[in-house]
């Protein structure tokens, strides 16, 4: 009687041409991209300021370290958990590491500080000026987390927000315990240069006068472009090239489908957790860098937006199994534009955050409307 | 008359100098704060916004939220839109360094207003002499106490801001040098850490007074934190004016409107001071000095001498304070 009861079955309605372009667009590797561009050229006439070359290499220059930290959160993102201890883990690679290998330490600030006498002196870190080391020190520290992190997903089950969360508070803590919530200046400036160091400057305009001011010299190869590039180039084929990427595409689709499969899963997991742990290691590289010191609040505060943030606006999906590392390059360079633009219109942190939080939220909308697409055209 | 309006006319002599000292030439001034978490940063955010803008010139303004990282970044935004010079209030004294050297490169000059860098060599530096100050705080609250307390060693407690700002820094040393002058009659003093953070703060003063119930004087190194230490000794029965039995003697630094009614109403004894006007003055004098001079990279210490408004000083120079000024004009009232 049931089948009597329901509508006759009718031939599926033949699609809007007007809806297909649309729709194409949404799903395109380059939608963001295309967003960016678009939100650039409308914004321009009215912030001239925005396409200087000043300008336009503030954008780049605030994009890499974030786009590696993204980079990992976007691994994690697909295979359907959430890192959310990727600020913590900045602030104690940042800490370890500066405490290794400054080349002063300062009694005045540091001497109450557990690694007084024990990591740092007076005359700087036990690896002091060994930068590679000190990195090393760092890539260690950072992959512990995300080991531990990615066990307790993987064997225990327990979910990722809650393991993250746990991670971000514990880890912050100890990262702020070390230095008694000092900072640790006197880096090494091969260390510093990572953060800082250009390769290739560039001038536009006449030349008038034999020097050039400073200001009008702009960097535009830097190391900090050339780690991020190089990861992202490296975790592009990671993802897209290998078993491992199309394991971690799988679980993040289908967990118990991915296991009848036989895809390691629990050891995808502990790789992926570690792997993001190593992102956020290396932005912490590039965040000290910049910023001179060794900071245990590095990575704090409203970074964790920025990331998730740009890591959706890209198009990984929240529900996991979508995720790829060119969508979330696009999507940070529309977050750092973002951002660049609500600071040239000079609006308050507090209105820049709103703007944020709502062009996440629009994004998150996106990515289940994308989702819902995808279902009705299979 | 609004509070606004008060505080306005108050800055109007700093307004007339402001315009009359750096010629009419008007500049683009980028003024970038980590956050507005105390008084003394909303007044003097107040008096540098205001009477730049009031003498012709155009404020863009920054504020990090406390991320360090996100003021460098928003300071070289604002090289990039081409501001004539740069005032900053820092997150901390390394980040400093940092954001002065990037505006020096850029050809850009900074001043740094209250919060030193680490290395003051660089950029037009305004700040207190804090240790002098608070060892004029303390030294009064500390004879107070030697008057009341004869038969037992005196029992101090400091309240330590963040040691990465050589502000508190310098309050603590200047703690230590007063009750160094009278060696054994005051016991090992205990430090609480605050982290510049009420909430961090409260928690280490309750658990400090949980575990030495017998303070016998305070010195916070900040202002903002007397109500955390009055929602602390209030429920010990440790918040009593002066000549009560129980009252606790109390000393701080800054000299902001809470602090000149506690000093009145005789819950505090006294204050450092730092001359907000003065600092705000010298810094926007001294950034738009090198931009009618077209030096790019001023390097320059300015220190503000201060002084300890106390309980015995209180009549006469009570209107030398900024936070008694802020008060007689309602500021506690808005």
């Amino acid at each position: 009687m049931t089948a009597m009861l329901s509508p006759a079955p009718t031939a599926p309605a033949p699609r809007r041409p007007a809806r297909r372009p649309l729709a194409r667009a949404l799903l395109s590797d380059w939608f963001v991209l295309w967003l960016s561009l678009a939100y650039f050229v409308v914004l321009l006439p009215f912030l001239p300021t925005l396409g200087t070359p000043a300008n336009l290499v503030n954008l780049l220059s605030n994009a890499w370290p974030l786009l590696v930290v993204a980079l990992g959160q976007t691994f994690v993102m697909t295979i359907g958990g959430i890192d959310l201890s990727q600020g913590a883990v900045i602030g104690l690679t940042s800490t370890v590491a500066a405490a290794l290998i400054a080349t002063a330490g300062a009694p005045e600030v540091l001497s109450k500080a557990p690694i007084w006498g024990l990591l740092i002196g007076e005359t700087g870190g036990v690896l002091a000026g060994r930068i590679w080391f000190g990195i090393l020190a760092m890539l260690i520290a950072g992959a512990l987390v995300g080991l531990v992190n990615g066990a307790l997903v993987a064997w225990l089950e327990m979910p990722p927000f809650m393991v993250t969360l746990v991670s971000l508070i514990t880890v912050s803590a100890f990262a702020i315990w070390l230095t008694q919530s000092e900072n640790i200046r006197n880096l090494p400036d091969g260390f510093v240069a990572l953060g800082k160091g250009e390769i290739v400057s560039v001038y536009f305009g006449p030349k008038d006068t034999s020097q050039i001011p400073r200001r009008q010299v702009h960097d535009l190869v830097t190391y900090a472009a050339i780690i991020a590039v190089a990861l992202a180039v490296a975790l592009h084929w990671l993802l897209e090239r290998t078993a491992f990427g199309r394991q971690v595409t799988a679980v993040g689709a289908n967990r118990k489908a991915s296991e009848i499969a036989g895809v390691p899963v629990r050891r995808v997991i502990v790789l992926v957790f570690v792997l993001s742990a190593l992102c956020a290691t290396v932005g912490s590289i590039l965040y000290s860098a910049r910023l001179e010191a060794g900071r245990p609040t590095l990575g704090e505060g409203t970074f964790l937006l920025d990331v998730i943030g740009a890591t959706v606006i890209g198009g990984t999906s929240l529900f996991g199994g979508k995720g790829k590392v060119i969508w979330t390059v696009f999507g940070v360079m529309f977050f750092v534009l973002l951002s660049n633009t609500l600071n040239l219109m000079n609006l308050s942190t507090f209105h820049i955050d709103m703007v944020k939080g709502g062009v996440i939220l629009a994004a998150a909308l996106l990515d289940v409307a994308r989702t819902r697409l995808l279902r009705s055209m299979a | 008359m609004t509070g606004r309006s008060t505080f306005l006319s108050a800055l109007g002599a700093a307004t007339v100098a402001v315009a009359m000292g750096t010629g009419a030439q008007a500049a683009t001034i980028c003024f970038a704060f980590q956050d507005l978490e105390t008084e003394f940063w909303v007044a003097g955010h107040k008096a540098i916004t205001t009477t730049l803008a009031d003498a012709g010139h155009t404020v863009i303004e920054r504020n990090a939220n406390e991320d360090a990282n996100r003021q460098l970044e928003q300071v070289n935004d604002c090289i990039a839109q081409g501001v004539d010079g740069i005032i900053i209030i820092p997150q901390d004294g390394e980040s400093a360094v940092t954001i002065v050297q990037t505006a020096q490169d850029n050809d850009v000059p900074i001043a740094v207003f209250n919060r030193p860098p680490s290395d003051t060599s660089k950029g037009i530096v305004v700040v207190a002499d804090n240790a002098t100050i608070a060892e004029q705080a303390v030294d009064f609250v500390a004879q107070k106490a030697m008057e009341e307390i004869t038969d037992r060693p005196i029992q101090p407690l400091i309240i330590v801001g963040d040691l990465g700002d050589p502000n508190a820094v310098g309050r603590k040393d200047g703690f230590y040098a007063a009750l160094a002058k009278y060696g054994d009659k005051f016991a090992e003093p205990i430090e609480v850490a605050s982290e510049w953070d009420a909430a961090t703060a409260l928690a280490n003063l309750e658990a400090a007074l949980t575990a030495n119930p017998n303070v016998d004087m305070i010195f916070t190194s900040s202002d903002f934190l007397f109500p955390t230490i009055r929602s602390v000794l209030e429920p010990r029965g440790m918040w009593k004016p002066r000549g009560e039995d129980g009252h606790v003697l109390l000393a701080g630094l800054d000299g902001d409107a809470t602090a000149c009614k506690l000093i009145k109403d005789g819950l505090v004894d006294a204050t450092g001071v730092q001359d907000l006007y003065f600092e705000a003055q010298s810094a926007m004098d001294a950034i738009l000095a090198s931009i009618d001079a077209g030096e790019a990279q001023p390097n320059q210490v300015i220190e503000d001498p201060g002084f300890a408004l106390t309980a015995d000083n209180l009549g006469e120079r009570e209107m030398d304070m900024w936070g008694c000024v802020l008060l007689s004009e309602g500021f506690l009232n808005n």
